[in-house]
């Protein structure tokens, strides 16, 4: 749990991010959100598509202007922030995204690529500049001779070690994952997921780790936070998030993921949840759950539960209580 | 298991090069009717040009150099592109893993699934109706006229299962049909998949690379890797006593929620090798903590080490 006495690595208080639609209201993507990562620490954040993950992830780093609410990185707000000041907090929260193909320029050498913040910073450049690259390309389990080489001559994999590598060239307080392993194969998964949990220990970050799978989630993170539809539905410690999911929507996506073992997956109680998720731009009225819950009742569909505690959980669900344990 | 007679599709000796490469060598399977028979694999291992080879589709550069696959104990290998196209839909169809491109984004719906049923005028709305009910569409009156972009991804998928089942084919092949869905979704479309090769009796062969989802719904699995089978057997077997190195490591692979959270997973050093780099021995040899100068040598045929369950790996006893 956050300390109240030190600085969060990341605070989030009531972010809200609308984007407005040619015709009709407004996207809710992010409807008050509010959480904080510690220091060292690493919070997972779960949801299906449009649940308005990824929003937040880039409202985090700053590439998402909040519509209301607050980003603190370190404790300095990022909105309203001015270009001097983002410049510098970018520094400290660094970004990983998904798709590789992307993020990296396929004219640039890998070690260009890893050591361009470092360089455009002024903060090392020439033989300087080469130790570092070399260091980091360790680092990420790859070799200094790969500095030369371009980033069409990698495996997936191997690209998403120099992501990483670039990522941690400026020494962030703060890494933000944004789906990092959901485009690599099973066996390359798990090599970026080991590297990922020594880099955990060895960098003395704090990680904000984007997923919609709960099996990874639970394999990196500290602490686990559930989105449906622009909200957050339920934070709490790994184990307890696992072992006593608080609100329906979390049982839901722990019995919908599929276990790699035919027996205990055969024995799962077998309860989908009906239905889709609705539009972000007419969320339904009350707990914006109710339409798929099958928990729901006359107030959930009137009343918005409030985000409150239960135990080590904190829960926005009116019959959170209730639930089967 | 290899009930000839009874078989939907057998599929034997199965080969596909591109150049002079056999990116899919020697692959044999056979799916029973109402059994649902998964290939699993890495991005690679050649399971989704092995689907479209059993549609007759490969793409160009694509030769199948060898094998037989008997849809209904007729060898389709050799039918004429014009005989061919008349079992589609009817005794084999396919479905793929993004629903709305599948789709035509300019016909309704109903047309779609009406055009696959070979019926016409109110026969062919009525039928339409009766399979979209049978997917689970609901309201499917009113989806019957609308376009693949007013309905969701879960929902296109259900339309592209009931152009495929409309003709009643006995073999339904699935490339990845919930690899674009949400976790939620999926579960839904996996539950309607098994209910319809229960009740249809429709044979299913479901390309994968998720090893969940094998585990969910597939009663037999073959584990494909760099274009051959590995190991295929039951299922529950394979699963609990994986007898290839590769199997057994991939599934070490996997987070799962029993674990002790970061601890460390298993590693399978290297990447999958590209086809131009295909030795003559196993092709599992160079990433292989096993391998000897004979694996390297030469390939290890699939041996069956009990009923149902075979293995193609010269060191299986290691993991006995």
């Amino acid at each position: 749990m956050t300390s109240e006495l030190s600085v969060p690595a990341l605070a989030v208080e009531s972010l809200v991010v609308h984007f407005p639609a040619r015709h009709g209201p407004p996207v809710r993507a992010v409807d008050g959100v509010s959480f904080s990562v510690a220091e060292r620490e690493t919070l997972g954040l779960v949801g299906e598509s449009g649940c308005g993950k990824s929003t937040v992830a880039n409202a985090v780093v700053g590439l998402v202007r909040p519509t209301r609410g607050e980003v603190r990185v370190a404790g300095t707000p990022i909105a309203g922030a001015t270009t001097h000041t983002l410049r510098a907090i970018r520094a400290k929260a660094q970004m990983v995204f998904q798709d590789l193909a992307t993020s990296l320029n396929p004219r640039m050498t890998v070690g260009a690529a890893i050591g361009e913040p470092l360089l455009v910073r002024g903060l090392a450049r020439g033989r300087a500049l080469e130790a570092r690259v070399a260091a980091l390309l360790s680092e990420v389990g790859l070799r200094p001779e790969h500095a030369s080489r371009y980033p069409h001559q990698f495996s997936g994999g191997q690209r998403q070690r120099i992501v990483i590598a670039r990522a941690l060239a400026l020494r962030p307080t703060l890494l933000v994952c944004d789906e990092p392993v959901s485009a690599l194969d099973v066996s390359v998964r798990a090599q970026i997921l080991n590297l990922f949990v020594e880099l955990q220990q060895s960098h003395a970050m704090a990680c904000l780790f984007v997923s919609h799978d709960l099996a990874v989630v639970r394999h990196v993170c500290d602490r686990v936070a559930v989105m449906y539809l622009g909200h957050l539905v339920e934070l709490a410690p790994r184990d307890a998030l696992y072992a006593t999911p608080r609100h329906p929507y979390t049982r839901a996506l722990l019995a919908a993921a599929p276990e790699p073992d035919p027996e205990l997956q055969r024995a799962k109680p077998r309860v989908p949840l009906q239905g889709e998720i609705p539009s972000p731009a007419a969320p339904p009225p009350g707990c914006v759950f109710h339409t798929r819950c099958p928990m729901a009742v006359a107030r959930c569909r009137e009343e918005v539960p409030i985000w409150r505690p239960l135990g080590e959980t904190m829960v926005a669900c009116h019959r959170a209580e209730e639930s089967p344990a | 298991m290899s009930a000839t007679m009874a078989a939907a599709l057998e599929v034997s000796g199965l080969t596909l090069a591109i150049g002079g490469v056999n990116v899919v060598d020697g692959v044999a399977f056979s799916v029973a009717p109402g059994e649902v028979m998964a290939l699993v694999g890495e991005s690679g291992c050649g399971k989704s040009i092995t689907a479209l080879a059993l549609m007759q589709l490969l793409p160009g550069p694509v030769r199948r150099t060898a094998g037989r696959i008997l849809l209904e104990g007729e060898d389709v290998t050799s039918l004429p592109e014009r005989r061919m196209r008349q079992l589609r839909g009817r005794r084999i169809s396919m479905i793929f893993q993004e629903p709305q491109a599948a789709l035509d984004p300019l016909s309704p719906v109903g047309a779609q699934v009406s055009e696959a049923s070979g019926l016409a005028g109110g026969e062919a709305r009525e039928a339409v109706h009766r399979m979209l009910t049978e997917v689970g569409i609901a309201d499917p009156l009113r989806r019957i006229d609308q376009y693949p972009f007013e309905l969701s991804g879960g929902m296109c998928q259900r339309v592209m299962i009931a152009s495929a089942l409309i003709g009643r084919p006995a073999v339904l092949v699935a490339d990845e049909p919930t690899t674009a869905l949400d976790v939620t979704i999926q579960a839904q479309i996996l539950d309607l998949l098994r209910r319809l090769a229960a009740e249809r009796g429709t044979a299913i062969v479901l390309i994968t690379h998720d090893m969940g989802v094998v585990a969910d719904i597939a009663e037999r699995v073959a584990v494909m890797y760099a274009g051959r089978i590995a190991e295929i057997g039951s299922t529950t077997a394979v699963f609990a006593r994986p007898r290839h190195p590769y199997t057994a490591l991939l599934l070490a692979a996997i987070p799962r929620l029993a674990d002790v959270p970061k601890s460390r997973l298993a590693v399978i050093e290297g990447s999958v090798p590209q086809p131009a780099e295909y030795g003559p021995g196993c092709r599992f040899a160079g990433r292989c903590p096993f391998a000897d100068a004979h694996c390297a040598a030469e390939p290890p045929p699939l041996r069956e080490t009990e009923e149902g369950h075979s293995v193609a790996c010269w060191h299986t006893e290691r993991l006995a």
